[in-house]
């Protein structure tokens, strides 16, 4: 390795992080439309075409959702201006735990490890009777 | 090595040119997305990227020189034709491997990360692969080597190749004239490329020139009724520079484990694949997708009494 590779490097770390910086300024004032029930099931109908949804709760802070498919549940969650959807087994979804009003699953996919969706109810009152 | 390196010239045109891309966007004057953590990625995905290559750049430039030294006819890095002839080759070459990192899994695990940005701009092109040094998709262009083509020669034409498809990761170029989208890759083209609708998925390889597309069965132009959805099939659900580098590699891995027996086909069927189809693949999603788009129309064909 070369001083001349070491300092092209460290320009280029500098010139990163004031890209960075300056992406930051640039998206400050953009804010994400919260999620509705039709953006959700169009979301889920994007990756999963003709599924049939059963029923579908909606967070409260407009960041997530989750649906019921059959035995299957849909989970869609927000990273950064994006939407990112999953299934995972709805008994997996039913013993996920609630902390501070927001309902944590585990994906068990490295590219999304789990979703946090803002539900202080949970498992819904017509599946604990 | 190699004494001129095109991409190292065009590092600064590429920093200025993202600049100037945010700030034009920020005031409206174009078309792009930047998103703070996505283009924190993109760039140190890119940064990184440059100092992983040189761990196998030794390795692969010595396979060069000693199949170079095998080389069946000796062609002069002073001739105009052979410029021509290795910018026609090499371009062709890039085509295949580029195919090959989207049909095959294990050279998908080191491609993935440059698809994985839900946005299309310039600073997704610098979101390059931390492994593709390692899957070895370097040999590919050693037969240039053993035809005759110095490797220094090679090496050249190959960052002029990656700095032509820098400028082409924008949204800000709508189409340009129609000669130029007839022979080259333009923004339009690899949008489509970049995009994840089942019409655009695996579609448009090309380097520079979209003629090897067109003549192998790949190309697809972008529809002005179909706006791209950028990113991959099962977009990412995390900004973790590590798991958007590793993940493929991570969830290979983990499947050889589950399923040893079935270990060539997770490492070389096409990605999405699995033993038991309970997987999608891309064909599998256009195949659906194109069911999808026929199916009412035969209805209504069926209905009206025709065919």
């Amino acid at each position: 390795m070369t001083t001349a590779y070491l300092i092209q490097f460290a320009v280029s770390a500098v010139a990163v992080a004031l890209i960075v910086g300056l992406a930051a300024w640039a998206t400050h004032a953009r804010v994400s439309l919260a999620l509705d029930e039709s953006t959700a099931r169009a979301l889920l109908a994007e990756e999963f075409p003709g599924l049939d949804i059963d029923a579908i709760w909606l967070g409260t802070d407009g960041k997530g959702a989750i649906a019921k498919s059959g035995d299957r549940a849909f989970v869609v969650g927000r990273t950064g201006l994006g939407y990112v959807v999953r299934q995972v087994p709805w008994v997996r979804a039913m013993i996920a735990g609630v902390k501070d009003g927001r309902l944590r699953i585990s994906l068990s996919d490295v590219a999304a490890p789990s979703a946090t969706i803002a539900i202080a109810v949970w498992p819904p009152r017509e599946f604990t009777t | 090595m190699k004494a001129f390196d095109p991409v190292a010239l065009a590092t600064p045109f590429f920093i200025l040119t993202v600049i100037l891309e945010i700030v034009l966007a920020r005031f409206g004057k174009l078309k792009a997305t930047y998103e703070t953590s996505d283009t924190a990625v993109s760039l140190a995905m890119g940064l990184v990227s440059s100092a992983a290559g040189l761990l196998t750049a030794g390795a692969s430039f010595a396979a060069a020189m000693w199949i170079y030294q095998h080389r069946a006819f000796s062609i002069p890095i002073t001739a105009i034709w052979a410029w021509v002839v290795v910018f026609l080759l090499e371009d062709m070459t890039y085509y295949w491997f580029h195919r090959l990192s989207h049909e095959r899994r294990f050279w998908w695990a080191a491609h993935v990360n440059h698809h994985s940005s839900q946005h299309y701009n310039l600073s997704t092109a610098l979101r390059q692969t931390w492994t593709g040094g390692v899957a070895g998709t370097w040999a590919l262009w050693l037969p240039l080597s053993f035809l005759g083509f110095p490797p220094a020669m090679v090496a050249i034409q190959k960052g002029v190749s990656l700095v032509y498809q820098y400028w082409i990761h924008t949204e800000a170029i709508r189409r340009l004239p129609k000669p130029i989208e007839a022979v080259f890759n333009t923004p339009s083209h690899h949008r489509v490329h970049h995009a994840r609708n089942p019409r655009y998925l695996d579609r448009n390889y090309a380097g520079i020139l979209i003629i090897w597309d067109r003549m192998f069965g790949t190309f697809q132009a972008e529809l002005d009724a179909e706006a791209c959805r950028y990113g991959l099939v099962h977009n990412l659900g995390t900004f973790n520079i590590l798991r958007v580098a590793f993940h493929e590699w991570i969830g290979m891995a983990q499947d050889i484990v589950r399923q040893p027996r079935y270990v060539l086909g997770w490492l070389f069927g096409p990605p999405g694949w699995s033993p038991d189809g309970s997987r999608v693949t891309s064909a599998r999603l256009r195949a659906e997708w194109l069911a999808r788009q026929t199916k009412p129309q035969e209805a209504l064909t069926h209905e009206a009494g025709v065919g």
